[in-house]
């Protein structure tokens, strides 16, 4: 067989090369980690009929089958055409525009980019008793900005500051946070907000001698571990929804870490307005020559106050809204003082910067 | 406005007698004339209320045997004389003196426990003919914890006493527990005309009213005062009930045929 | 006589019922629940029909409006006490027929048997009329039908929601006046005939029993369980415990308030008193404690039933899932248990 193969063009595609020649493994999208049940008698199917029968829960909430053979991709491409159409379709993106800009979408052809990455959330408060949003509505929202996309970013939604999706080790995460509201006419006074508070949350709740809880605001996480523990109703959730956006974390070979808040109560539309900011702001780090590079290495490039000065640019920021004026990065840094090295290897954001790459 | 129960009545603190480093007797002015063993709710305004159980009273007063162990009570030992207080009572049932009338009367204490019994004792040590005997056990913990030790004095040439401490001796007090002197007590010369006032903590009253059945005192010839946390010392709020009782309308004084089952 | 009105008229006959009633009723509390994006139906002064959630069993009991979670007896300076002020207004409260019947057992608590009555209760009993919502049976945690709840003819008059209005059936003829000229209708408020739970409650055949009952292993399962955060206990329609609190304005620390706040036998602390230990020290004792008193020690004391109306909220707003029918059976199990050992 010709093994005369654009691995590139075929990993934009959403197939991933495999240690055995000419064999892929296809990743489909699960905007927000949920797809209709039925949608799984289509994986079997994939898997028996091109793959070699196994199924993968990719890392990033997607579906993976191993042992395509390329000369069954277009094949494979054609069948997942309802899939596509129906996931992407519910999420309400348009697939006929890439990073915003108009590019006609070949629906037999498979998944237009690989970019941005899929759209990760736990179950949120469709089900689980933390979540403080509807996580699958946000990721879908999401989805609907930065895909499709060549430019990458991993966006992970969390429900709650528990961070069970583990917002704080992406491009920009988004966690659900609760104002809380406190009725003191019925409180009893008995402690359990304060004792859970101290036992999983961040200690920001005190007795006094009025029997009722004392709280520090300002270090408030917003789990609403109160809320779930009060017997009485005397905490409750603002129904005002709110954010906590995270960002620059990271796996890797080179610089792993943890992200930074970079807002906090931040409202649905301040999160969504930045995240629509988010191609603007990569074409113009990358000199608009899209590179298979995350977004927090973007940030790093261009720093932190550019970023901020890009991505908020038109937002308006609600009230309530926190931003951070500066972020101080911590790197695992796993060869010492790695970023020590001469000005000509320096990477750069803006106009000029891809020139020598 | 109508009569309200639960209103506190402003009084005067007359004296102060410091009994022990923690136990202190405020004599309070009031006209209320509560049975012996019958408690009060007093408060400070802007610390709260508690049942406190009368210790002595006279023409126009009361007095109030207070340990200082949690933050009301704590607020008391910042008063002075002339200071104002607040009182409503009194409340609960005290001790059955009808019954005690014409008999041998034995009184085991423990610690504080001394407080409810001692307007009785006092009254006792003025007109012994109202019982035939009385004989008084009282332990303490240790000697800073020894309270009334005038009226322990005094009530030593009038009525038979015993005075324990838990772990030493010394002049005028045994080393034991109160139960260690029960057998004691000439029980067989009462000719079964006699009564048993036994007060103090719960674990005391539990053990001492386990050695006076194993000595043969039969269960209806034993009386115990209860504490328990009360906040309306009225039947409503809950705090002190056991069971179907009430500690604070159908006590504090309980028979031991009732107290035995009284287990929280 | 019974009558039907559309919303128009339903709103009308209520704003003319406001001239002269306070009016409570359960209202929907949007996203204010326990888990995110769930509502709390909780007692409160309404001023609308439309307010009013019918379709729902609260979240919170009826009690709250006659003895509610905190309330201020007195006001306070270093130099007195002044008793807080009563309610203005007649009261009109909906309830269903278990929340109303609970009000009898609030009563034998608070009014003068056993010598005291309480002048708070007693100050909103004297003025508080009833509605009675028809129960459309929407849950399936109660089981008034076993407590002999279900039924009940403390009210003015009964209600029944419609698409597009109401039906009323007036027993108070005071009321009829408000609804002259009303279309009349043959309505006659129904009550729950059957519920999906039931219980027996067991009987204690002696004190020797209720002793034993009172040691018994039955009780530790809920050590485990039971967080002991007392929500059983303010969910209840019956639990009327509180605790008395002194709170001080910090604008001047001389005056303030001393309150009545509710208090829960399932919380750590209810019985101890300052430098000593618990008397009931795990979860398992203070569970035992309160059911024992709904279904046994109440009776024992006042021999007029059990201190229980079989409206399920202890076990809806449990966290634990502890289901309070289920812990009878428990409890039954193990007097059976009992009984046997000793024959």
């Amino acid at each position: 067989m010709n093994k005369d193969i654009n691995i590139g063009a075929v990993r934009k595609n959403c197939y991933r090369q495999s240690k055995v020649d000419g064999e892929f493994m296809l990743q489909m999208r699960v905007p927000g980690g949920v797809i209709k049940a039925e949608y799984l008698k289509m994986a079997a199917e994939i898997a028996d009929r091109w793959g070699d029968g196994n199924f993968h829960m990719g890392t990033r909430q997607t579906l993976d089958f191993t042992g395509i053979k390329y000369e069954d991709i277009d094949e494979v491409n054609k069948y997942i055409r309802t899939y596509i159409e129906g996931t992407e379709g519910e999420a309400g993106v348009d697939m006929d525009k890439v990073a915003g800009k108009p590019e006609q979408w070949d629906p037999e052809a498979g998944y237009p980019t690989i970019g941005a990455r899929n759209v990760t959330a736990c179950i949120g408060n469709v089900h689980c008793i933390c979540g403080n949003v509807n996580t699958q509505d946000v990721a879908k929202k999401v989805e609907k900005l930065v895909f499709p996309s060549n430019y990458h970013i991993k966006c992970n939604v969390s429900g709650c500051p528990n961070d069970c999706n583990k917002a704080n080790m992406c491009d920009f995460g988004i966690i659900g946070i609760a104002k809380i509201d406190f009725h003191p006419e019925r409180c009893i006074g008995c402690g359990k907000c304060v004792a859970v508070c101290k036992h999983g949350a961040t200690r920001v709740l005190s007795g006094t001698p009025n029997g009722i809880p004392a709280k520090d605001d300002c270090c408030c996480t917003g789990c609403g571990e109160c809320v779930r523990f009060c017997p009485t109703g005397a905490w409750t959730r603002n129904p005002k929804k709110f954010y906590r956006v995270i960002i620059g974390g990271r796996t890797g070979r080179q610089t792993p870490r943890a992200g930074k808040v970079f807002l906090n109560w931040a409202s649905e539309e301040v999160v969504m307005g930045a995240l629509a900011n988010w191609q603007k702001f990569s074409a113009w780090a990358l000199d608009y020559k899209p590179m298979y590079l995350h977004g927090g290495h973007l940030i790093d490039r261009a720093g932190y106050m550019k970023f901020k000065e890009m991505i908020l640019d038109g937002v308006k920021l609600n009230p309530e809204c926190l931003v951070a004026e500066r972020i101080n990065w911590s790197e695992t840094e796993y060869r010492s003082n790695f970023s020590v090295k001469a000005p000509a290897d320096h990477l750069t954001a803006g106009p000029g910067s891809q020139d020598s790459h | 406005m109508a009569y309200n129960i639960l209103t506190p009545k402003a009084c005067e603190i007359l004296s102060i007698d410091k009994e022990s480093i923690h136990e202190w007797t405020f004599r309070v002015a009031t006209d209320v004339h509560p049975k012996h063993g019958q408690f009060m709710q007093l408060s400070i305004p802007k610390v709260g209320e508690a049942p406190i159980s009368v210790s002595a009273q006279g023409d126009g007063y009361l007095e109030f045997t207070i340990r200082s162990v949690g933050k009301l009570t704590d607020e008391f030992f910042n008063m002075r004389p002339g200071d104002t207080i607040f009182m409503r009572g009194p409340y609960g049932k005290g001790w059955p003196i009808e019954r005690f009338t014409g008999k041998h009367l034995v009184i085991i204490t423990g610690g504080t426990g001394l407080a409810p019994v001692r307007s009785m004792l006092n009254i006792l040590d003025s007109d012994m003919s109202k019982v035939e005997s009385l004989h008084l056990i009282s332990g303490f913990k240790n000697e800073e914890c020894i309270v009334f030790r005038k009226e322990l004095d005094m009530w030593k040439n009038r009525f038979n006493t015993t005075y324990t401490l838990d772990n030493e001796e010394i002049e005028g007090f045994k080393s034991g527990l109160v139960t260690k002197f029960i057998s004691e007590i000439p029980w067989k010369d009462f000719n079964d005309n006699f009564e048993v006032v036994v007060v103090g903590p719960p674990m005391m009253m539990k053990f001492t009213g386990l050695e006076l059945l194993a000595s043969g005192v039969p269960e209806e010839k034993i009386w115990m005062s209860f504490e328990r946390k009360m906040s309306c010392a009225i039947g409503k709020c809950g705090h002190c009930r056991i069971d179907e009782t009430y500690v604070c309308q159908d006590g504090p004084v309980f028979n031991y045929t009732v107290a035995k089952d009284l287990v929280d | 006589m019974s009558y039907i009105l559309n919303q128009e008229a339903s709103e009308a006959f209520f704003n003319e019922l406001k001239k002269t009633y306070t009016i409570y009723a359960p209202k929907r509390i949007e996203k204010a629940g326990r888990y995110s994006d769930t509502d709390l139906i909780q007692y409160g002064e309404v001023q609308s029909f439309a307010e009013i959630v019918f379709d729902k069993k609260s979240t919170f009991p009826m009690k709250e409006v006659i003895n509610p979670i905190q309330q201020t007896l007195f006001y306070y300076t270093e130099e007195e006490f002044r008793e807080s002020s009563g309610p203005k207004k007649k009261i009109l409260c909906f309830g269903r027929p278990c929340d109303i019947n609970a009000q009898k057992i609030q009563a034998r608590i608070y009014d003068g048997k056993g010598g005291f009555v309480d002048p708070y209760y007693k100050r909103l009993e004297d003025v508080i009329s009833y509605v009675l919502m028809e129960c459309p049976q929407d849950s399936d945690s109660c089981f008034c039908v076993s407590m002999n709840t279900n039924k009940t003819d403390n009210y003015v008059f009964a209600i029944k929601q419609t698409h597009d209005g109401l039906k009323i059936a007036v027993k108070d003829d005071h009321f009829e006046p408000y609804l002259q000229g009303a279309p009349i209708t043959d309505y006659t408020a129904s009550f729950p005939e059957s519920n999906d739970l039931s219980l027996v409650v067991p009987e204690i055949p002696s004190k020797e029993i209720q002793n034993e009952l009172k040691k018994h292993d039955v009780w530790k399962q809920f050590n485990s369980r039971c967080i002991s955060c007392g929500a059983c206990t303010i969910g209840c329609s019956t639990c009327t415990c509180f605790t008395t609190r002194d709170i001080v304005y910090s604008e001047n620390s001389k005056a303030g308030e001393r309150r009545r706040v509710s208090a829960s036998c399932q919380v750590p602390g209810f019985d101890q008193m300052a430098m000593q230990k618990e008397f009931r020290s795990t979860a398992g004792d203070r569970i035992r404690y309160r059911v024992m008193h709904k279904f046994h020690d109440y009776d024992a004391r006042f021999h007029e039933g059990h201190m229980c109306v079989g409206c399920g909220r202890c076990s809806d707003r449990c966290p634990a899932f502890i289901e309070i029918t289920s812990t009878v059976s428990k409890m039954a199990a193990a007097i059976e248990d009992i009984k046997a050992k000793g024959e």
